[in-house]
Order: C-alpha cells, then sequence, then structure tokens
C-alpha cells in the first residue's frame, strides 16, 4: 500500500500541491510564532511575558486556523478519493488497506511540508522577534534563542492533525459495500457527522463566551490590553465553528437561490450543484468564512484600538507599536486564510475536470461551464462573506463597546466591504483560473 | 411532422462521411486511427460498428459528433457538412442535433433522472417540456424514477435515463458508445431492446459501437473496422455470424503487424 500511495501521489498532483501548501504556510507561520515562546524561557524577566502573549496567544490564534485549514485541505482531498476507493476495493482492496493508502499519502505530503515549513520558520522566528526588538517591545537585553525544539513540534502538530483527520476522512470513502460504493461514487448525500456539530457549536459557544467575557469582565480591568486578549481570539474561533458547520449551512443557504438562478442553462447548473453536492463546495466556503471573520473582526478590533488607546490609557506607552506588530501579525494571519481560499477553490474545481468534460460532450458550451463554475464561486464566496461578517461580530461589537463606540465602531467602516470585495473577487478569480486549467 | 411529400423526396442520410481520416500525433510517433472511411447511414437504420480494439471505432463516433476534428475528409449531417464548423456551433450541434450513449452512462451527478435528460434542452435556454421530458423517462421505463439522483438507480437504469436523454430532443442521429460495456447480460439485453424500439417505432437513426456479437445481433447492419479502414459489412448479422467474421478480423489484424 505505501509504494502504491507514493505512486498514486504523482497521479494525483494538485490534491497533494493543495495539501501540501497548508501544510507548509500553516507549519511556517505555527513554527515561527513557538520559537518566541521558546526564546521566553531565556529571555530578560521584563521581556518573558511579552514573548509568552505574542507567541502563545497570538500563535494560538494562527494555531486555530492553521489546523482548521489543513484538517479542512486534507478532507477535501480525501473526499475526492471516494470513487477511487470504491474501485480499488471492487479488485480486492480491503477498507483497511484503502484507509491506510489515504492516511499514508496525507501523511507523506505533510510530513515533507511541514519539514519545508520548519526551514522557513527558522528564517521568520528571528525576523519576527527583531521586529519586536526593534519596536522597543522587548528590551535589548534578550536574545532569540529558539533550537529546532520548537518548531518541530508545530510540525508534529501538523503532521498529527493532517494524518488524524485523513484518517477520519477515508471512512467515508470506504463506508458501504464495495460495489455499492462504486455506484454511489459521485454525490454522497449524507449528513453532518455529530462530532462536527458538535464541535461547531463548541467553537461558536466559546466565541461567543469570549465576546461576554470581554464586556462584563475583562472589559473592565484596569490593562487595557486584557479585553483584546478575550476579544482577538472570538471571530476567529467564531469563524472556525461556522466553518465546521459549512456543509449544512451551505445546502440551506444556497436552496432559497434556486428559483433565482435556475432560469440559465448554467445557472442551473450551479444551483444544483451547490445544493445537492454542498459537502463538497463546503470545501470552499469554509475557508471563505474564516478569512472574512478573521480578517475583518481583528482589524476592526486593530482600529478601534489605535483610536481609543490614548483615553484607555497606555501605561507603557507602547500602544503604536503594538498596533503596528498587531497589523503585521494579523495581516499575515489574514493572507493565510486567503491563500487557503485560493488553495481550496482551486482544489475543488479541478477535480471537476472528468464532469465538467462530460458536460461538454453532451453539448454544454466552454462559456456555460465557465459561467456556471464562477457562478457557483461567487455564491459560495457570498454566503460566506455573510457567514464570516456573523463570525467578526463576535470581536468587533464587544471591542467596540467596552471602548465606548457602541455597538459599531466609529471608523474604518470601509474594512468590511474592502475586505469582502477581497474575497468575492479572489474566490471568483480562483474558480476562473482553475476552469481554463480544467476545461478544454 | 414531416410532410408526406417531404418523406418521399427526402433521401438525403442522416449520416455521411467521406474520405473520413483522423491522425493522432504527427512525426515518427503519429497514429492513424482513421484512413479515408466512406460510410452512408439512412434514415432510421440502426448500424453497429465493430473491430479489434484500437481499430479507430472511438475516434470514428468522436469525429462524428464534433468532438474531434478529423484531419481530411468530410462529415455530413443530414446533407450540411459540418466539418469546418467553429467549436461552439459542433456544441449547439452536439446539444441539438446529436443523441449520445456513453459506456459510463455520463449522468450529471447532481441531476436527478428528469433533469438530467431536460439537460440539453436547458443548456439551449429551451424550457424543457415537461411533457416530453416525462415521455421520455416513460418510453425507457422509469417514469417513477424521475426525482431520483444518478446515485439511488442501478447501472441498467441510468443507463436507460441516459438513452431517454439522447432520445428526448429527437435527434438527427444517436451515437451510441459500447452502450452496454458496463452492463450484465440481461440488463444489456434491455438496452439494446430499447435502441432498437427507438430504431422501429421512433425511426430513429442510431449508430452504435459495440464490442458484443449479441449487441450488434440487434442492429440492422454491421460495419468491421481494421486499422482505421472499413474492412467489411454485414446486413442482418446474427449472432453466430458476427463472431466468425471478428475472429477472422483479429486474424487479419495479427497478420498486418
Ligand atoms: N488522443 C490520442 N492520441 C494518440 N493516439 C490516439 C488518441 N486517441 C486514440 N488514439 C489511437 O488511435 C487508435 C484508435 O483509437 P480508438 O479509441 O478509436 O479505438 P477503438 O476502436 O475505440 O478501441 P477500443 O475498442 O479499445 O475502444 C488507437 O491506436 C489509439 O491508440
Ligand atoms: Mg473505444
Amino acid at each position: 500500500m505505501k509504494a502504491l500511495a507514493v505512486r498514486s501521489l504523482r497521479h494525483r498532483y494538485p490534491a497533494a500541491v493543495a495539501t501540501f501548501i497548508a501544510a507548509l504556510l500553516g507549519t511556517a507561520m505555527m513554527a515561527s510564532f513557538a520559537t518566541l515562546v521558546e526564546s521566553a524561557f531565556s529571555a530578560h524577566e521584563d521581556d518573558r511575558e511579552l514573548l509568552i502573549i505574542m507567541g502563545g496567544v497570538v500563535g494560538g490564534w494562527s494555531t486555530v486556523i492553521v489546523l482548521f485549514s489543513i484538517a479542512s485541505t486534507v478532507g477535501i482531498v480525501a473526499e475526492q478519493r471516494v470513487r477511487e476507493a470504491g474501485l480499488l476495493r471492487t479488485i480486492g482492496a480491503t477498507p483497511k488497506q484503502v484507509r491506510a493508502l489515504i492516511v499514508y499519502e496525507a501523511m507523506v505530503v505533510t510530513l515533507f511540508a511541514a519539514a519545508a515549513g520548519v526551514v522557513v520558520a527558522l528564517a521568520g522566528g528571528p525576523a519576527l522577534f527583531d521586529a519586536l526588538q526593534r519596536g522597543n517591545l522587548i528590551t535589548s537585553a534578550s536574545s532569540y534563542d529558539a533550537s529546532l525544539a520548537s518548531p518541530s513540534m508545530a510540525a508534529g502538530v501538523v503532521v498529527v492533525v493532517g494524518t488524524v483527520a485523513a484518517w477520519i476522512s477515508s471512512r467515508r470513502a470506504t463506508r458501504g459495500a464495495a460495489t455499492f460504493s462504486l455506484r454511489q461514487a459521485e454525490v454522497p448525500v449524507r449528513r453532518l457527522r455529530w462530532w462536527r456539530i458538535l464541535l461547531g457549536a463548541l467553537l461558536i459557544a466559546s466565541g461567543l463566551a469570549s465576546a461576554i467575557v470581554t464586556i462584563t469582565v475583562t472589559g473592565k480591568a484596569t490593562d487595557a490590553y486584557a479585553a483584546m486578549q478575550t476579544s482577538g481570539s472570538a471571530s476567529i474561533v467564531a469563524g472556525v465553528g461556522l466553518a465546521a458547520l459549512a456543509p449544512w449551512l451551505l445546502r440551506v443557504l444556497a436552496t432559497p437561490l434556486r428559483p433565482l438562478l435556475s432560469g440559465s442553462g448554467s445557472g442551473h447548473l450551479a444551483v444544483q450543484n451547490l445544493t445537492r453536492r454542498a459537502g463538497v463546495l463546503a470545501g470552499m466556503l469554509a475557508p471563505v468564512i474564516v478569512f472574512v471573520s478573521t480578517a475583518v473582526g481583528t482589524l476592526l478590533m486593530v482600529g478601534i484600538d489605535d483610536r481609543t488607546l490614548a483615553a484607555a490609557g497606555d501605561p507603557e506607552g507602547v500602544g503604536d507599536t503594538i498596533a503596528m506588530i498587531n497589523a503585521v501579525v494579523i495581516g499575515m494571519i489574514s493572507l493565510f486564510s486567503l491563500i487557503m481560499v485560493v488553495n481550496a477553490t482551486v482544489a475543488v474545481v479541478v477535480h471537476r475536470r472528468p464532469e465538467l468534460d462530460r458536460l461538454w460532450r453532451l453539448g454544454a458550451t466552454a462559456r456555460q461551464l465557465r459561467t456556471s463554475v464562477v457562478l457557483e464561486a461567487v455564491v459560495v464566496a457570498v454566503l460566506g462573506i455573510g457567514l464570516g461578517l456573523l463570525g467578526a461580530m463576535a470581536t468587533a461589537v464587544p471591542y467596540s463597546v467596552v471602548r465606548h463606540e457602541g455597538l459599531v465602531p466609529n471608523g474604518q467602516l470601509w474594512l468590511p466591504p474592502f475586505i469582502s470585495a477581497v474575497a468575492v473577487i479572489v474566490t471568483a478569480g480562483a474558480a476562473w483560473g482553475a476552469q481554463r486549467r480544467a476545461a478544454r | 411532422m414531416p410532410s408526406v411529400v417531404c418523406m418521399v423526396v427526402d433521401d438525403t442520410p442522416a449520416l455521411a462521411v467521406e474520405g473520413l481520416t483522423k491522425r493522432h500525433g504527427s512525426g515518427a510517433g503519429a497514429v492513424d486511427a482513421l484512413v479515408g472511411v466512406d460510410l452512408t447511414f439512412a434514415r432510421g437504420t440502426f448500424t453497429a460498428i465493430m473491430g479489434p480494439s484500437g481499430s479507430g471505432k472511438s475516434t470514428f463516433l468522436a469525429c462524428v459528433a464534433g468532438l474531434e476534428r478529423p484531419t481530411s475528409g468530410r462529415v455530413l449531417l443530414e446533407g450540411t457538412d459540418v466539418t469546418g464548423w467553429d467549436e461552439t456551433r459542433r456544441t449547439r450541434m452536439r446539444r441539438d442535433r446529436i443523441g449520445f450513449v456513453f459506456q459510463d452512462f455520463s449522468l450529471i451527478p447532481y441531476l436527478t433522472a428528469q433533469e438530467n435528460v431536460a439537460l440539453p434542452a436547458k443548456l439551449a435556454g429551451r424550457r424543457a417540456e415537461k411533457q416530453a421530458v416525462q415521455l421520455a423517462l416513460a418510453r425507457v421505463g422509469l417514469a417513477s424514477r424521475a426525482e431520483h439522483l444518478p446515485s439511488a438507480l442501478s447501472g441498467g437504469q441510468q443507463q436507460r435515463v441516459a438513452i431517454a436523454r439522447a432520445l428526448v430532443a429527437q435527434p438527427a442521429v444517436m451515437l451510441a458508445d459500447e452502450p452496454t460495456g458496463a452492463l450484465d447480460s440481461a440488463t444489456a439485453r434491455e438496452v439494446l431492446r430499447l435502441l432498437r424500439s427507438a430504431v422501429d417505432e421512433l425511426g430513429q437513426t442510431t449508430v452504435m459501437v459495440t464490442h458484443d456479437p449479441l449487441a450488434a445481433s440487434y442492429a440492422d447492419k454491421v460495419v468491421f473496422l481494421v486499422d482505421g479502414r472499413v474492412a467489411g459489412k454485414m446486413a442482418a448479422p446474427s449472432v453466430d455470424a458476427v463472431a466468425a467474421q471478428l475472429a477472422h478480423l483479429d486474424q487479419l489484424v495479427g497478420a498486418g503487424r
């Protein structure tokens, strides 16, 4: 099975690339933050807290996003193997062997990607440390001091999560009788698993809890940054929670669009695909939700902080640099989740090659196929934006309240439409580019 | 409805190919999949195309359907030369004038049986007539399965949906590439009976590629291809005669190499 896994990887290049990119960038980001935490142990006493907050708290946020993105990407890829799994089983592979193939493949790809990510972090970690030091957030008494241990740990977590996600997703490929799964190959209409609903609900609840704690507890604390620590993660956690429910949300939200779109041939195809194959297209929806809720929520928070810090009392006079570092770090996290949008969109669309080819043989023009794929992407993006903005409120609203700006922040109101526009353009653009390669 | 005069006068074949040649690749590695094939398919006839593997059968269908452009020669659909048409026109022709049945059924997985049947009309921007769709499904015995997705249908049922889809627009020709290749023999017979009845009752011109002498015996005529050339024809084929001819052709291919 191992040899087969390596061989099959070569044939499934685009899918492997998607996993590789997610694991590489994810490890690079997580491991860079991890080096800050490791450096904290030998750092000067005054700097220890900041390094731990920066590496642990902000690093923790990025960890949530990274791990979700990797699990999500691996899930898309495993989902795409259902047909092949059915085929392998009809020729005598046991379910266990098929699962081993899928799991081993994910492990090999994430292992190589994570190793490359560690190399990136060995440059990224010191750069981050240097930026903190030059911003006078860390005294010159401390120096970067991380071994391979912390990046390797981050890499290990990535590999484990990727492998476990593959193991969970692979069950789908091997459930039921072999011939059955071959015939059922295309559209498994299935409900969300209970643990996924539970996970989504818990994450959303914890996002809401952070929001409430921000208003009732940390917002009243004397430390101006206490509120930021509870509030910053709320939109990220809530966003990931919504994303975990993406297949269900997509089906429910896209169904009312049926009459609206099914007028033209391409719209008809798009809307049927959206509702009946929500499980597949949810792979595209999830990263859009995470991107929008993270970027809008945290960037609005930084903006509010910027405007109101003086009033809130900035004892150490480091507000400006914190805002700057925050913007850079959040920019990085947002960029990562934006890349995940492209990654997932391309993986989903490229896999539709046989189906697009089939439609073409039946008389769909290249233009109709293009319109249909892009239309789908736009609908996914718009729904993702709506849900993402909902998630973003978990951070922006409480933070705005505790900084006395009211329910709606006083500035930066261009940000939500701007991020939304970016989300639509990037999703539709990625789909357009991918179908160009997929169609003939 | 064609008028009586029309039926008498118009004996243009539904499909004809003249000097059809298709070369894959170029230079030393080039493969001649079709070499100067001349064939005529009269209206309302059922023709089987047979030949050893690699003899150019699928390539022939692909050229006729405009999926591939022939290297030289002409394809005439109801007397109209469609060879030089651009991609968009050929796509429309496929949608409106040709019915396709493939070995792998080629149903769209997220569309129900009736939506699959209505798809070509939908792609053409027409509202598919519900009645015509129902009628086509009833014709293949699947009226009660109209709302099912392909994943809830057996292989034979899926292939019957594909036949309903091919028939619904009353195409000039129905092309079938090994339509029974993925089916067991009982189910295959059912599908073949359906094709036969479409020819007899609707006057549907049909061209079917097959490896199976039994399938070929449902046709009016068999055309044998070997190495991209027409190597023989047989009218009123019987299973035994076709099988014997195929065995003979296999020897020819062996001798040629
Ligand atoms: N895209 C292609 N590029 C190069 N050669 C091709 C291509 N498609 C077909 N051929 C070659 O053309 C010849 C005819 O192929 P074709 O698929 O028409 O055979 P066939 O009669 O349908 O065979 P089978 O019964 O096995 O389906 C074969 O030698 C094949 O290798
Ligand atoms: Mg063939």
